[in-house]
């Protein structure tokens, strides 16, 4: 799947969790740039994702994402699984 | 004699942190937010916290090598954590987002959605590269003997001699904390801001609708106390 389609795929699903409806997701986009990423959003944010794609991430995988561009590489590598 | 001892934990403290981290949570109530939150029992929790704690992911206020342990004569009083904050550029909230995610049950995701609204009324960020102090906790045989004091004090020298360029260092607790409260600010640290949850359903979450930030300037407060020593 292209990035862009993951992009279009996850915006929504940032924009309904961190509940801001106009939040722009940038490769560069991390925790730090936006209120209220607490841990229960965190959470929640990763539980959607791999709903959204069926995909179920590992822990260390998670732990080395540190803007929302790896986070894209990560799924990016996991559908192609 | 009996001596107090200071020094790192190890994954053979992971019950006494489990239990540091439940009670840290409680604030001295009877409200614990992973119950509150997740709907889950006291055995569970402590199931959930031990793996998440197990899995070593540093820098969080799951990770064991954040904690430091005071001991007696062999037996375990107390126990403080603390860390860098975006150590490895990644935020502790998502360090343990992360955690949260993978341990726990599918089924708690549903209530925990619920209660966001309630639980991001009194969040406080962490400022990337301070210190920040997370859970502590004294057995009751040992309270009033200052521990957590002494625990505050080793772990800012050991945190400054690891970073020394870092010279601010918070600490996020709830109002009902009062114990806490008067400790910190024994300790040189200063309330910078409060957060009230607008929301009062936030009540049946957590343990309080007041949660307090303080923060010690650490060169300032060792300033201060060489000229009173001079």
């Amino acid at each position: 799947m292209e990035r862009t389609t993951i992009t279009e795929k996850i915006t929504p699903v940032f924009r309904k969790v961190l509940n801001e409806a106009s939040l722009e997701i940038t490769d560069q986009l991390s925790a730090s740039d936006v209120d209220n990423w607490d841990s229960l959003s965190h959470m929640l944010l990763i539980s959607e994702i791999e709903s959204a794609f069926n995909i179920k991430f590992k822990l260390k995988e998670l732990n080395k994402m540190k803007n929302v561009g790896d986070l894209i590489s990560i799924i990016s590598t996991k559908l192609e699984e | 004699m009996s001596t107090i001892t200071i020094r790192k934990a190890t994954l053979k403290d992971i019950p006494f942190l489990t239990k540091t981290i439940i009670e840290a949570e409680k604030s001295g109530t009877s409200t614990l937010s992973y119950s509150t939150i997740f709907g889950l029992n006291l055995n569970e929790i402590e199931q959930l916290i031990s793996e998440m704690l197990l899995e070593e992911v540093d820098d969080c206020e799951l990770s064991i090598s954040s904690f430091l342990i005071a001991e007696e004569n062999g037996v375990t009083a107390a126990s403080l954590s603390g860390w860098l904050e975006n150590a490895s550029e990644i935020p502790s909230s998502v360090l343990k987002g992360n955690l949260l995610n993978y341990y726990l049950p599918r089924e708690c995701f549903i209530k925990a959605a619920e209660s966001a609204k309630y639980t991001k009324a009194l969040h406080i960020d962490y400022i990337p590269n301070t210190f920040q102090i997370g859970a502590g906790y004294v057995e009751e045989s040992f309270r009033g003997r200052q521990l957590l004091g002494l625990l505050t004090e080793e772990l800012i020298k050991g945190l400054t001699a690891q970073f020394p360029s870092i010279n601010e260092i918070y600490a996020q607790i709830f109002d009902c904390n009062t114990p806490s409260l008067k400790t910190y600010e024994r300790a040189g640290f200063e309330i910078v801001s409060t957060k009230i949850s607008k929301e009062n359903d936030t009540i049946n979450y957590l343990p309080s609708l007041k949660k307090i930030l303080l923060k010690k300037d650490i060169k300032k407060s060792e300033q201060k106390i060489n000229n009173l020593n001079k």
